[in-house]
C-alpha cells in the first residue's frame, strides 16, 4: 500500500478520533502494564534476594545454625555440638543446598594493635569453608610458615566497637577502610606459639565471628590443642535456596536449632512482599483491563464516526479483511508502543534496584528475570487479542453494507 | 463474463401483481459479455433496486443473479470485494462520493485499490470532463453536475468487465453529457467491457445490443 493510499484511508477512517483521548488511553495502558511488571519485579527481586543463585553468597542464603541454649542444656558443652548424623540429616532437609561446619580454634589467640591505638584482646578465631564467605577477599590464604594472616571480621563486631565500645572508652571510631589498614600482631598457641602479622581484609554479614583461613585453624588445632579427642562443631553453616521456606524453618524449630534472628524477620517480610505484590498486581490487572476497555471504546467510537466512510469503501470494493488489516496496522502499533514502555521502565527500575543493592553488598541481576518477561508476554498477547477482537467487532458493526 | 438473472423478484414486489408484466422481474435473462444493455423505466419502477441487486448490495429479493458462475448473494465478502474491485464498476444514481475528500482524493481512493489507470490518464479524463481545475476542491463544495462527472471518472479508473450506470447523466447538460458518453464508450471499448445503463427514457447514448423495460 502506497503512502498516499495509507494517508487517504487514515483520513477517512481514523481522523475522527480525539487525540487527547488516544493519548489518555495509551497512558493508562502504559501505567497499567508498568504497574503489573513492577509488582512482578518486586516479587522476583525478593525471591532473588532470599533464594538467588548469585555466586557471591549473601546474608539471605547463608545461615549459621547452632543449638538453642536453654536452662536445661546450658553448661553441657557436648550436648550443644552437632554430631555427624545431625549434620547429615540437616543436609538432607529440603532447600538445603550446601552444608559445612564452623571450625572454632581450640588454641589461645591474642591480638595486639600495632600503631598509635593501644589495644589488646583475646580473639575467638573460627573458620568456614571458603564457599560460605560473602566474598572471598584477595590474599585469602594461609599456609604453615606464612607470617601474614588475613582476617575477616564480623560487621557486627565493628558496629559494636563503633557505637558501643569506642564512645564509652573515649577511643576513636573506625571506618571499614581504616580497620583494613590497621596492622595487628596475632599471637597464637600461647607463650610457645607463634606471632603472625594480621590484617582485616574483609567484613562478613553472615557470620558473627573472627574468621581466618581454614588452614590456620587446622594447623593450630593440630599443633597447639593439648586436649585429646575430636572437636565437634557447635555451629553449622548452611546455604539454603530459601531461608523462609516452611519445611526448613519447621525443621529448625522441631530440632531446637537457632539461626540468625533475621531469618524469622525475612519470613514476615516475604509474606508482606507477597501480599503487596499480589495487591499491586491485581490493581494493575484491573487498571490494564480498564485502560484496554478505554482503548477499545476509543477505537469503536472512532469507527462509529467513520461508519459512512466504511460503508462506502466496502461498496467500492474494499473488503472487510482489507479494512481490518489496515485499521489493525494503524491501531495495534499504538497499543504495542504503549505496552512497550512497561518493560523499558522495568529494566530501568531493575538497573536502579541492582545499583542500590550493590551498595549494600547484595548482588541482584541487572535485567528483570523471566517471570517479568513471561507476564509481559502473556498480558500483552491477551490485551492485543482483546483489542484486535474489539476492532474486528467494531468494523463488522459499521460494515453493514 | 456473462450476467444471468433467474426469476429475480425484489422483496417489495413479491406480493404485487405488477411483477408479472415487467420485462425483467421474474424472468430468466442472460446478458452476454460486452453487451450494451439499456434498462428503461419510469421513476419508481425499480431501476435503482435492480442496479443495486446486480451490484450485490444487501437488498431482499428472490431468484438468482450470477456474474459468470458466481451467484452474487451467495459469495463471501472477499469474493464480492474482488468482483467489485476488478470486474464490476458502478456509477450510483446518488453518486456516493466522499464529500470531505477532494476530487482527486475521491479518484485516488478507487484508483489505488486496483491500479489499472495511470495518474496522468486519470487527470486527462478529468480534464476532458471539465473538472481538472477543481481537482483540489472538496467534493462537497461542487455542484451536483460536477460531482456526477467525478463519479463517472471514479468508475472508469478501475479495471472492469461490466459498468453499471444508474441515471449517470441526470444532472449534465448536453455538452458535458456527450463528453462523458464519449469517454465511457472509449474506456469500455478499451477494457472490452459491457455496459448496463438504467434510464428514465429510451435514448441512443450508446449502441445498445438489447433494451428492457422494467
Amino acid at each position: 500500500m502506497s503512502s498516499n493510499h495509507t494517508l487517504l484511508l487514515r483520513k477517512l477512517l481514523l481522523s475522527s478520533g480525539s487525540k487527547s483521548r488516544l493519548y489518555f488511553a495509551m497512558a493508562t495502558l502504559s501505567l497499567g502494564a508498568t504497574l503489573l511488571l513492577l509488582s512482578v519485579l518486586t516479587w522476583w527481586n525478593f525471591n532473588q534476594l532470599v533464594g538467588g543463585n548469585s555466586n557471591s553468597a549473601n546474608t539471605n542464603t547463608c545461615l549459621v545454625i547452632g543449638k538453642q541454649i536453654t536452662d536445661l542444656n546450658m553448661g553441657h558443652a557436648a550436648a550443644n555440638t552437632f554430631s555427624t548424623d545431625e549434620i547429615a540429616a540437616l543436609g538432607k532437609v529440603s532447600g538445603v543446598v550446601d552444608i559445612g561446619v564452623v571450625s572454632a580454634a581450640a588454641f589461645p589467640a591474642f591480638a595486639v594493635l600495632d600503631g598509635n591505638i593501644s589495644m589488646s584482646t583475646e580473639m575467638p578465631l573460627e573458620s568456614v569453608p571458603d564457599r560460605f564467605l560473602d566474598t572471598i577477599p584477595d590474599g585469602w590464604n594461609w599456609q604453615p610458615g606464612d607470617r601474614y594472616l588475613p582476617v575477616i571480621l564480623s560487621a557486627q563486631f565493628l558496629d559494636i566497637y563503633n557505637y558501643v565500645f569506642a564512645p564509652g572508652q573515649g577511643l576513636p571510631q573506625l571506618s571499614r577502610s581504616s580497620v583494613k589498614s590497621v596492622a595487628l600482631k596475632l599471637r597464637i598457641g600461647g607463650e610457645d606459639g607463634m606471632v603472625l602479622s594480621a590484617h582485616v581484609v574483609g567484613f562478613s554479614d553472615n557470620i558473627n565471628s573472627v574468621l581466618v583461613p581454614s588452614s590456620l585453624i587446622e594447623f593450630g588445632n593440630r599443633t597447639y590443642n593439648h586436649n585429646s579427642g575430636t572437636i565437634q562443631p557447635s555451629q553449622i553453616v548452611v546455604k539454603v535456596t530459601d531461608p523462609t521456606q516452611k519445611v526448613f524453618t519447621t525443621y529448625l524449630q522441631q530440632h531446637g536449632y537457632a539461626t540468625n534472628a533475621q531469618n524469622g524477620r525475612w519470613a514476615k517480610i516475604r509474606a508482606m512482599v507477597e501480599v503487596v505484590s499480589l495487591a499491586t498486581g491485581l490493581l494493575a490487572v484491573l487498571l490494564m483491563g480498564i485502560s484496554m476497555f478505554v482503548f477499545i471504546l476509543f477505537v469503536q467510537l472512532m469507527l462509529t464516526r467513520a461508519a459512512a466512510a466504511i460503508n462506502l469503501l466496502w461498496q467500492l470494493g474494499y473488503g472487510f479483511r482489507y479494512l481490518y488489516s489496515f485499521t489493525a496496522k494503524q491501531i495495534l502499533p499504538l497499543a504495542i508502543a504503549a505496552l512497550c514502555i512497561a518493560p523499558i521502565l522495568s529494566i530501568a527500575a531493575q538497573v536502579a534496584i541492582a545499583g542500590i543493592a550493590k551498595k549494600n553488598d547484595i548482588i541482584l541481576p541487572l535485567l528483570p528475570g523471566w517471570p517479568v518477561w513471561l507476564v509481559f508476554a502473556i498480558s500483552s498477547t491477551v490485551l492485543l487479542w482483546l483489542l484486535s477482537s474489539g476492532l474486528k467487532k467494531a468494523l463488522q458493526t459499521e460494515n453493514k453494507g | 463474463m456473462h450476467l444471468s438473472l433467474q426469476n429475480v423478484i425484489p422483496g417489495y414486489l413479491s406480493s404485487r401483481a405488477g411483477a408479472g408484466i415487467s420485462g425483467i422481474w421474474g424472468k430468466d435473462i442472460l446478458f452476454n459479455a460486452r453487451a450494451y444493455v439499456l434498462l428503461q423505466a419510469p421513476s419508481g419502477s425499480g431501476k435503482t433496486t435492480l442496479v443495486h441487486i446486480l451490484y450485490g448490495m444487501p437488498i431482499p429479493y428472490s431468484g438468482a443473479v450470477c456474474w459468470g458462475n458466481e451467484q452474487i448473494n451467495q459469495i463471501n465478502d472477499k469474493s464480492l470485494s474482488r468482483l467489485r474491485a476488478g470486474h464490476l464498476s458502478i456509477i450510483f444514481q446518488d453518486l456516493r462520493l466522499f464529500p470531505n475528500l477532494t476530487v482527486w482524493e475521491n479518484i485516488e481512493i478507487k484508483r489505488l485499490l486496483s491500479p489499472a489507470v495511470s495518474q496522468e490518464l486519470a487527470e486527462e479524463w478529468l480534464s476532458r470532463l471539465g473538472i481538472h481545475n477543481k481537482i483540489h476542491v472538496q467534493v462537497g463544495k461542487l455542484s451536483y453536475g460536477e460531482q456526477q462527472r467525478v463519479a463517472i471518472v471514479r468508475a472508469l479508473v478501475q479495471p472492469f468487465n461490466w459498468l453499471l450506470m444508474d441515471e449517470p447523466f441526470s444532472h449534465l447538460d448536453s455538452t458535458n453529457r456527450n463528453k462523458a458518453i464519449t469517454l465511457i464508450a472509449e474506456v469500455a471499448a478499451a477494457q472490452q467491457a459491457g455496459l448496463i445503463i438504467a434510464a428514465l427514457d429510451t435514448n441512443d447514448y450508446f449502441p445498445y445490443t438489447i433494451s428492457y423495460k422494467i
